[in-house]
């Protein structure tokens, strides 16, 4: 049990003594959308850590490091800007990927780059994106949009290098 | 064929990129490092079972916790300053993916909210999640999880006013867009 686990443990219980407050109907609730949750993305799920397993086992250091490692500059923030927008699905998808690149000798600053890009420019959001908001909308947001990730991750490689 | 790939196309998407690595990973080691890697991802997945079933029950009461149509009351018509830090607040708190929040965010704009709002409500969800925040700090850890947070919190509000400030005049076209 490392810390990570023992604090989202914590966290979790207290959402659970805070909804069991509010009824038991909400704890119910609770329960239940975390369940059809893990059903509806566990393929998905094993998927991605599978990915995750040949990514490791085939210890692509040496292309990490060269493409967005540390001491890729900017060219590892655009890299990974650019690989964000790429990135499919939810979060339990794209995590555990990333964080196998983490291992394998990604920076910070890209790292940021990336979970930035992933989370506001992924191309895949977009299709859900257009039907409800238009494409003018889509248009504004995504292109100014972009200079997210280069920002916080620049920001990111100033401060912690 | 064709209505399977297109209702698991995420599926589909990664099975590609397995079977291309997979192909990598033939070719240097034979199915020796085949079966390396799937032993490899299962160890992980299951080595991450503890984190990720608290995530996904943190996520789930979250969603239970907040409702949606406190959000969208909440949101009205505000723009402005106030409007956007609002739209912030509620587009860090409310839970889902896009075909949760863009519904939403689309109830919002046939409202009457304003460009910089619906940005601001947009990206602090994606931004400032809270129900996000589970399983980025159970699958990256701490400290890349709160130094992303960190770096990137004034962005949702920020880009929510640079954007009123530049299209804002937009709003209506962008509203007929959607109509048509």
């Amino acid at each position: 049990m490392n810390t990570s686990t023992i604090i989202l443990w914590i966290i979790t219980l207290t959402l659970f003594l805070f909804s069991w407050k509010k009824g038991a109907d909400t704890v119910k609730r609770g329960t239940q959308l975390a369940w059809s949750t893990t059903k509806k993305n566990g393929l998905l799920i094993i998927l991605a850590f599978i990915i995750a397993g040949f990514v490791n086992i085939l210890s692509p250091e040496e292309l990490v490091t060269a493409w967005i490692g540390p001491d890729t500059g900017w060219q590892g923030i655009i890299t990974a800007e650019f690989l964000g927008t790429l990135l499919p699905g939810g979060p339990y998808v794209v995590f555990p990927i990333i964080a196998i690149l983490v291992q394998a000798g990604a920076g910070l600053g890209p790292v940021v780059s990336l979970i930035t890009s992933y989370s506001t420019q992924s191309l895949l959001t977009i299709s859900f994106e257009l039907p409800f908001m238009g494409w003018r909308f889509t248009a504004i947001r995504w292109t100014i949009g972009l200079l997210i990730p280069l920002l916080a991750g620049s920001i990111a490689m100033i401060i912690w290098g | 064929m064709r209505s399977f790939l297109k209702k698991n196309w995420i599926s589909s998407l990664l099975l590609v990129v397995i079977l291309i690595l997979a192909y990598i990973a033939f070719s240097r080691g034979g199915w020796n490092l085949i079966y390396g890697g799937i032993k490899s991802g299962i160890t992980i997945l299951v080595r991450e079972i503890p984190l990720l079933t608290a995530a996904f029950l943190t996520a789930g009461l979250i969603q239970a916790l907040v409702k949606r149509e406190f959000i969208t009351r909440w949101l009205g018509k505000d723009s402005g300053l106030k409007g956007i830090l609002l739209a912030c607040i509620g587009g860090g708190l409310i839970p889902g993916g896009p075909y949760v929040y863009y519904p939403i965010a689309g109830a919002l704009l046939s409202s009457g909210a304003g460009l910089g709002v619906l940005v601001a409500f947009v990206t602090a969800k994606n931004l400032w999640s809270v129900s996000r925040l589970p399983y980025e700090f159970a699958l990256l850890g701490s400290s890349i999880t709160m130094r992303r947070y960190l770096i990137t919190f004034l962005i949702p509000p920020l880009l929510g006013l640079l954007v009123e400030w530049i299209f804002g005049g937009y709003i209506q076209k962008i509203r007929e867009n959607v109509k048509e």
